[in-house]
């Protein structure tokens, strides 16, 4: 038995995927496909679903997205495909995102092994990080025929999706069964090596034919005032904390206070919830028409009866007791609780990495340093910070380095 | 991708694989069929062409639709007759196909009045570079009743056009039967008899789909009438099955090579068509409704099916349900299996109830608080109308008796069905 907080939201039946594939127009040059950054061409593996072709669809999904399974979960969907698809000028969008889990499940249930290993071409790259970035460029590079090292800090791969996401949203098992495929590809994970401590970039690229910076932003923000309180954790902590206990955590507090309003806090504000936190309030800097965390994971906040407090801002805290007052309207409050809750952003690390970011970020478009056997992609990388873009620059990447190495050519 | 040799021999001409667009509104010329090669059929049957001097003149609008709740084209109602383009450019783009696809398969549909008609076509197809000739001794609503499923019906003038046909080619030829006959058999028989090799089946079964409740006439509307014409899609598939059926079980005909259709859509439509005699699958409605692409789940699933048979080549499966559908008076009429019930998956919503009493044997019992069915086996007669209606498959077959005074043991009964036994989740 699941507790409340490893529930992951019920799936589809054969029967229920039917009715909402069903739905879907079957557009021509359909728009779903164009909006989504990783191509996984929802238009084509949805009209699989309708014609009964369950194999075809996880072909479909799988081949063009190695974290199919994760970003059916994960993917604020409403942002890409769903705002693209036609049947909104009906009523709503198709669940492209619930076919999806749907589809990869069956997947797993069939235990389909979709993805082949390429010829070897007898060249190697290392990958540093081990989340959905360095993931899909792992596995795109084993089906050109490379070979794939990957080098990852903590004990367990999948970085963020490991440690950041909670387990209702996104269990453990999916990130497990989507590293395995990458493994069973032929990705080595080299575990606990930090890259500039344990081993330097000057021996990744001895030993191998171009290295991958794949870091991504993994390192909390703090706000000076916060500094040195015993009351307060970071958004970053707080998550892995709870997702490696499986939610069994001691000293559950009567109330906490969470201050953000991206997908992160939203996440941070429902597992408190669901840790059954009596109250916990959400203070966060935008007003509700600036929001920054999804409609979807907003909506899911509210509804697990956290309250939200929209145009605030900490001017002061005195141990468990903050101070915030609105942005524009004259207006202050004061919270007294028993914990407290950062988040408000995380950033980059990229110290001895060979790559220069700013703002968390490559100022340049592309993948390239000036170092031609140095190469970076993921949340480093210019575009959106989702799982889903991940999974595209990690694809562009691995042709990126196809193209530098091999020209392309096999 | 799966990839998997979908490719069959059908009647001496090899096929990439079994799907083919078949003789109506889809692959009435070259840019059309070229598309359809392009996104993956096997082959076409070109719409069929008449002779020179008979006259194609169109109604409009020409289709109606049947729909069930919310589900469109359950069955598809056309009234277009034969090619309208001219027998040059009708021939004209035969020729054109095969020179730019020579890999796929050009399958000629003709239609004559009389023998003079289809010796003379069968003898331009032959010469335009076709692959095969398909007689067209089928389509429900032609203007004149020299032609079409009129002559169908009479195995004589079948015979008679058939050998008209050999007479102007020597290409394979199939004849494409009709439906609207209480046994194809003896027209299919005449058909061989003449010279066809092989039986194209069904062509649409006559019908009038809907009336318009206020105009009090049948859809669609010509100038205030309408007309009799063929029905396809979906609806047919079931009788289309029994006369594939029929086909292979009748004395002589256990070999037939059959082109099958009506209303497949999916590759388990497909499979079925197979399984049932077909060598070689055509389609019309689904394509009418959604496009060429259909073809690629058509062929993924059907290669996935194939793996999952164990399965390397097509002809393994062609015709192996036949031997498993037998008379009614055959089956094994000493046992019946009780319908079972998971109450993890029960939502409580009474249809099976509602349909027990209403239309079986009133051998369900609705707790009113609970609301909760129970089967009293005192009344079931285990006809499984409840697995039927249940909208969670949550009813299945249980335990199997054997009929009071009947001998067998109940574990020797083979129940085993994707549908009843493992109902969709």
């Amino acid at each position: 038995m699941s507790t409340k907080y490893e529930k992951e939201a019920p799936s589809y039946t054969m029967t229920t995927v039917m009715e909402e594939a069903a739905r879907c127009l079957l557009c021509h040059d359909a728009p779903c496909s164009k909006a989504c950054p990783a191509g996984t061409d929802p238009a084509r593996f949805i009209r699989s679903v309708r014609f009964r072709n369950l194999k075809g669809a996880a072909e479909t999904i799988r081949e063009n997205n190695a974290m199919g399974a994760i970003c059916a979960r994960v993917c604020p969907t409403e942002k890409y495909c769903e705002l693209a698809c036609s049947r909104t000028g009906i009523d709503c969008p198709i669940d492209i995102g619930g076919i999806q889990r749907f589809v990869t499940d069956y997947e797993e249930q069939e235990k389909m092994d979709i993805l082949r290993k390429g010829d070897s071409n007898g060249l190697s790259i290392a990958i540093v990080g081990s989340g959905p970035a360095g993931l899909q460029t792992a596995a795109t590079l084993l089906q050109k025929g490379y070979a794939v090292d990957i080098y990852e800090k903590n004990e367990k791969a999948g970085g963020y999706l490991r440690y950041g996401i909670p387990e209702y949203r996104l269990p453990d098992e999916i990130v497990d069964v989507e590293i395995n495929r990458i493994v069973n590809l032929g990705a080595e994970i080299k575990y606990n090596v930090t890259i500039g401590k344990d081993v330097t970039m000057a021996d990744l690229k001895a030993d191998h034919d171009a290295v991958v910076v794949a870091v991504g932003a993994s390192e909390a923000k703090m706000l000076p005032m916060f500094e040195g309180n015993p009351y307060v954790e970071t958004a970053v902590d707080f998550l892995a904390r709870v997702k490696e206990a499986k939610g069994d955590i001691d000293n559950i507090p009567a109330s906490a206070v969470v201050v953000g309003g991206g997908d992160v806090a939203m996440d941070v504000a429902t597992t408190l919830k669901r840790l059954d936190v009596k109250n916990v309030t959400d203070l966060v800097y935008e007003e509700f028409d600036e929001f920054k965390a999804s409609k979807k994971e907003l909506d899911a906040t509210q509804k697990a009866g956290v309250t939200i407090v929209d145009g605030y801002v900490p001017t002061d805290v005195d141990g468990n007791t903050i101070t915030f007052k609105h942005r524009h309207l004259d207006s202050e409050m004061t919270i007294k609780t028993d914990l407290i809750i950062l988040a408000v952003g995380q950033q980059v690390n990229t110290d001895n990495l060979g790559v220069n970011t700013d703002h968390g970020e490559v100022q340049h478009a592309g993948y390239k340093t000036d170092d031609e056997k140095v190469f970076f992609t993921g949340d480093i990388a210019q575009g959106d910070k989702t799982v889903v873009w991940a999974v595209r620059k990690g694809k562009e990447v691995a042709e990126e380095i196809d193209q530098a190495l091999l020209g392309g050519n096999k | 991708m799966i990839s998997k040799d979908l490719s069959v021999e059908f009647l001496g001409v090899h096929f990439e694989n079994p799907f083919l667009l078949s003789s109506s509104p889809v692959d009435n010329c070259y840019e059309m069929c070229a598309k359809a090669f392009d996104e993956g059929w096997g082959g076409v049957v070109f719409k069929t062409i008449g002779p020179k001097h008979f006259k194609i003149n169109e109604v409009s609008p020409r289709f109606d639709e049947l729909t069930k709740e919310g589900t469109p084209f359950v069955g598809f109602k056309n009234m277009e007759q034969i090619a309208e383009h001219s027998l040059e450019e009708n021939l004209h783009d035969l020729r054109h196909l095969k020179d730019d696809y020579p890999n796929k398969v050009v399958i000629a549909s003709i239609m004559g009045t009389n023998e003079e008609d289809w010796e003379t076509l069968a003898q331009l197809v032959t010469e335009a570079g076709a692959d095969m000739i398909e007689m067209n001794l089928s389509c429900p609503q032609m203007t004149s009743h020299e032609m079409g499923s009129d002559v169908g019906t009479n195995p004589e003038l079948v015979k008679k056009y058939c050998a008209a046909v050999k007479r102007g080619s020597d290409l394979p030829m199939m004849a494409k039967m009709t439906p609207n006959i209480t046994d194809m058999v003896p027209a299919a028989k005449a058909s061989m008899a003449g010279g066809a090799v092989g039986i194209a089946t069904i062509n649409t079964v006559k019908s009038v789909a809907n009336i318009d409740l206020d105009r009090k006439v049948g859809l669609p509307i010509v100038n205030g009438k309408s007309s009799i014409s063929g029905f396809s899609g979906k609806a047919v598939k079931p009788i289309a099955l029994r006369f594939l059926q029929q086909l292979r079980t009748a004395a002589g005909l256990e070999q037939l090579p059959i082109s099958g259709i009506g209303g497949i859509e999916t590759w388990q439509d497909a499979a079925e068509f197979i399984l049932m005699g077909a060598t070689t699958l055509q389609v019309t409605t689904s394509v009418m409704q959604y496009g060429y692409r259909i073809v690629e789940d058509m062929k993924n699933g059907l290669m996935h099916y194939m793996e999952d048979q164990h399965v390397e080549h097509l002809s393994e499966l062609i015709g192996v349900a036949n031997k498993n559908i037998v008379p009614a008076e055959d089956l094994d009429r000493d046992y019946k299996v009780y319908p079972k019930i998971d109450w993890d998956k029960c939502i409580g919503c009474g249809r099976c109830y509602i349909s027990c009493f209403d239309g079986a044997h009133q051998a369900i019992t609705w707790d009113i608080k609970t609301r909760r069915p129970s089967i009293d086996t005192s009344k079931c007669v285990g006809c499984h109308l409840c697995n039927l209606v249940c909208p969670v498959g949550a009813i299945t077959t249980g335990e199997v008796v054997m009929k009071p005074g009947t001998k067998g043991n109940p574990e020797d009964v083979q129940i085993e069905s994707s549908r009843l036994t493992h109902p969709v989740q």
